[in-house]
């Protein structure tokens, strides 16, 4: 017969998913992951004026669209619909490019965490995390 | 009169039918203009040739055609006044019967059957006397005391002949006489030369041979005188005679071919009774009266004057019981057509001069109504026929206008048809049959509205002209296509001859064409909810005809609705046009989102997507600028970091 208390394990399995969960998804959830410490793409300031965002580089949670272009040994152009943690809150569609380098295969629908970086007018992905 | 119409509208038929065909004999080459009636047609001549008891009057030439024989009425403005006179005259006053009566007593007085040797100078006195009582009747017209005249002349004639009978007779003993004074007178003579040649033989040459000769000669010469006297005499009455003969065969002629036919007879009837058997054969008017015989071999006579005479009088007695029954029938156009037949034939009877005068009148003012009627068929006057055909039913049912109604209508289209024909010859520009073509429409329907209408812009045309090629070339040389394009049916037909300026119009044309086409599919588009689309055929009509005003006012229709999107798509070509293709790409997609269907964004997209993918790497090695750090102290904002 063990000397602890049932009691503790049944409220203390409970209490440690809970940790566990809190621990783990709760940061996912809240933007964060690889690309957790740059500022969110503001689709809005970039078609306002996108020549104040020249060179910086922006977070952009986004899904896939289309493809717009394709260069061989260079690179593509996707149109991607940011996701907005307001659902009710639409944003329309951008175009960035993905080069070649960024190695990766592209679906309609996919959901990428993207780098981006505001090179002249082009938004150049520098890299990016599948979620 | 039928038929006068039908010829009236004849050139109708030839000018729908486009046929040139020779006029029938006898028609009016003018198409009946002219009040040719029954004897005008074809139809009407072969009734004459071969039916002598078909009657017509032809007005045009002022005859009647009466038993296959031609009767000069004069003139064919007289004879139309005549008839028109007669319908207007008040009836003959005066008891008819009685006249009839009268005439017809002397004709019995003087006939075969009641004149005898013992009646013989006494009915002859008395229907000479009968001749001064009927001419005393207005009817008569006094013609009886002309027959009057003409007895007594014949009467003063035998006195005269019985005169040189006894002068002759005279003279016959007066030569006997000379003659057996001259026997007597050369018998002495020759006895006295006997006895001297007997004297000289025996004792003494012979001396003066004869005595008395001159006295005989004499003798001679006044048997001879006397001689030459008779026979002057002889010659004198022989001529007597036949002056007396043709003048009283020259009067009875005359009668009937006055249509005085009763006078005719009367004359006829003195002239059998005034002239021995001897004289009876005819010597004037016989060519006349074979033409109412069709015998090749006929030799007319005192009894074939006598003979159309009476047929004529039946003819006309028929022919007014004719038309007493049609006016009763209310056949009214029929009863004028008898009438005036029978006026021509019988005009001087006492049966036609008494018929009432109401019933002229009747017939007067349907005379008036056709008269106005031929007039305007004649002057080819076709929009006022049908009114007077109806005008002319009105007053007369059995008048026969739909053959005129349909003439006339078959006239004026193909009138229309040749006016029709000279404008498309006119806008290809060939002059000549053009105007072969209006001068056939004007010939068919003078009065034509089309034709005139026709001829004003025909002469209006080389002004316009003048003023429309520079007023071309100026809008050409502006660009005001619109302009052009709303004249364009006059500068059609000015510019048709000039193939240049005929082409730059076709293009303008086509141009202006296009445009509205587009115009109207944005209309359509916006008006089906579909603002962006209608945008997008406005935007890109835009680029090549900015100056259209009508154009411009439908693109300010519309902005209104598609503010936005056309915010976007003006800003995504500023953008494309700074040299900002990635942002101008951006700017299109978020037009593509509001126009998903949009042609224009499509393109847009994919041709600056791809300018994009190409240039990217450049740009991005370019443009990358080294990360940024606490030192450098540039003004570049730095995004705050989460």
């Amino acid at each position: 017969m063990s000397k602890i208390n049932p009691l503790f394990f049944a409220l203390g399995i409970p209490v440690v998913v809970i940790f566990i969960l809190v621990a783990v998804v709760v940061p996912r959830m809240g933007g964060g992951g690889k690309f957790a410490d740059l500022t969110p793409f503001s689709a809005e300031s970039y078609r306002k004026d996108w020549a104040t965002l020249q060179g910086n580089a922006y977070r952009l949670d986004c899904q896939v669209e289309q493809q717009l272009a394709f260069v061989e040994g260079r690179g593509r152009v996707l149109a991607v619909k940011p996701i907005e943690k307001d659902s009710a809150r639409t944003t329309g569609r951008i175009p960035i490019f993905v080069p070649v380098s960024a190695g990766d295969s592209f679906e309609v629908g996919q959901r990428f965490k993207c780098k981006l970086r505001v090179s002249h007018d082009l938004l150049v992905v520098e890299g990016l995390e599948r979620f | 009169m039928r038929n006068l119409f039908l010829s009236c509208f004849g050139w109708c038929a030839m000018a729908v039918l486009g046929v040139a065909q020779a006029p029938p004999p006898g028609a009016s080459v003018s198409g009946g203009g002219g009040g040719d009636f029954k004897s005008s047609t074809a139809e009407g001549g072969a009734d004459r040739i071969f039916n002598v008891n078909s009657d017509s009057v032809d007005m045009e030439n002022g005859t009647m055609q009466w038993k296959g024989s031609t009767m000069n009425l004069g003139n064919s403005r007289a004879v139309r006044a005549r008839f028109e006179r007669y319908l207007a005259a008040p009836a003959d006053a005066g008891d008819l019967k009685r006249y009839i009566a009268m005439m017809e007593q002397i004709n019995a007085l003087l006939s075969p059957a009641n004149i005898n040797q013992e009646n013989y100078y006494r009915n002859q006195q008395e229907a000479f006397n009968l001749l001064f009582k009927a001419a005393e009747f207005d009817v008569d017209a006094n013609n009886c005391l002309t027959i009057a005249t003409q007895v007594q002349k014949i009467w003063t004639m035998k006195s005269e002949f019985r005169q040189i009978e006894i002068t002759k007779n005279q003279l016959e003993t007066l030569r006997k006489v000379q003659e057996g004074i001259i026997v007597n007178r050369a018998d002495m003579i020759e006895e006295a030369n006997d006895a001297r040649s007997q004297v000289a033989t025996k004792a003494k040459p012979l001396g003066k041979s004869s005595s008395g000769t001159t006295e005989l000669a004499y003798k001679v010469k006044d048997e001879a005188r006397t001689q030459a006297e008779i026979l002057a005499k002889n010659a004198e009455m022989t001529a007597l005679g036949l002056k007396a003969k043709i003048e009283f065969q020259s009067q009875m002629v005359s009668f009937l071919m006055a249509r005085r036919y009763r006078h005719s007879m009367i004359t006829s009837a003195f002239y059998r009774v005034l002239f021995k058997g001897g004289s009876q054969n005819i010597v004037v008017g016989a060519k006349e009266v074979k033409e109412f015989f069709p015998i090749s071999d006929f030799v007319p006579t005192l009894e074939s004057f006598d003979m159309l005479s009476r047929e004529a009088i039946k003819d006309v007695s028929k022919g007014m019981l004719t038309v007493d029954d049609l006016v009763k029938q209310g056949e009214l156009y029929s009863a004028f057509e008898r009438l005036q037949e029978t006026f021509f034939l019988g005009e001087f009877e006492p049966v036609v001069m008494a018929y009432p005068q109401e019933k002229k009148r009747e017939m007067l003012m349907l005379w008036k109504d056709l008269r106005e009627l031929q007039r305007l068929g004649d002057e080819h006057d076709l929009a006022n026929v049908e009114g007077y055909v109806n005008k002319v039913r009105g007053r007369a049912r059995d008048f026969p206008g739909a053959p005129i109604l349909s003439k006339v209508t078959n006239a004026m289209n193909a009138s229309n048809m040749s006016l029709l024909s000279a404008k498309s010859a006119a806008i290809t520009g060939d002059t000549a049959k053009a105007e072969a073509a209006l001068e056939r429409a004007a010939k068919i329907w003078p009065q034509n509205p089309g034709v005139k209408e026709f001829a004003i812009q025909v002469v209006n045309r080389q002004d316009t002209l003048a003023q429309k090629i520079p007023e071309f070339d100026r809008l050409m040389t502006e660009s005001k296509w619109r302009e052009i394009f709303n004249k364009k049916l006059e500068y059609a037909l000015a510019l048709a001859q000039d193939k240049e300026r005929s082409e730059k119009l076709r293009k303008v044309v086509n141009r202006v064409g296009e445009l509205d086409a587009n115009i109207q599919k944005a209309n359509m588009l916006a008006s089906q909810n579909n603002p962006y689309l209608a945008w997008d055929v406005i935007v890109e009509t835009y680029k090549n005809e900015s100056d259209d005003l009508v154009l411009a006012k439908t693109r300010s229709d519309i902005a209104p609705l598609v503010a936005n999107y056309a915010q976007l798509i003006g800003m995504a070509e500023k953008l494309e046009k700074d040299g900002a293709e990635a942002a101008a790409l951006a700017a299109w997609l978020s037009a593509q989102d509001l126009n998903p269907a949009s042609p224009a964004c499509g393109a847009a997209v994919k041709r600056l997507a791809k300018s994009v993918a190409e240039n990217a790497v450049v740009k991005a090695a370019g443009a990358v600028p080294a990360p940024p750090s606490a030192s450098a102290g540039d003004d570049v904002p730095v995004p705050a970091k989460k």
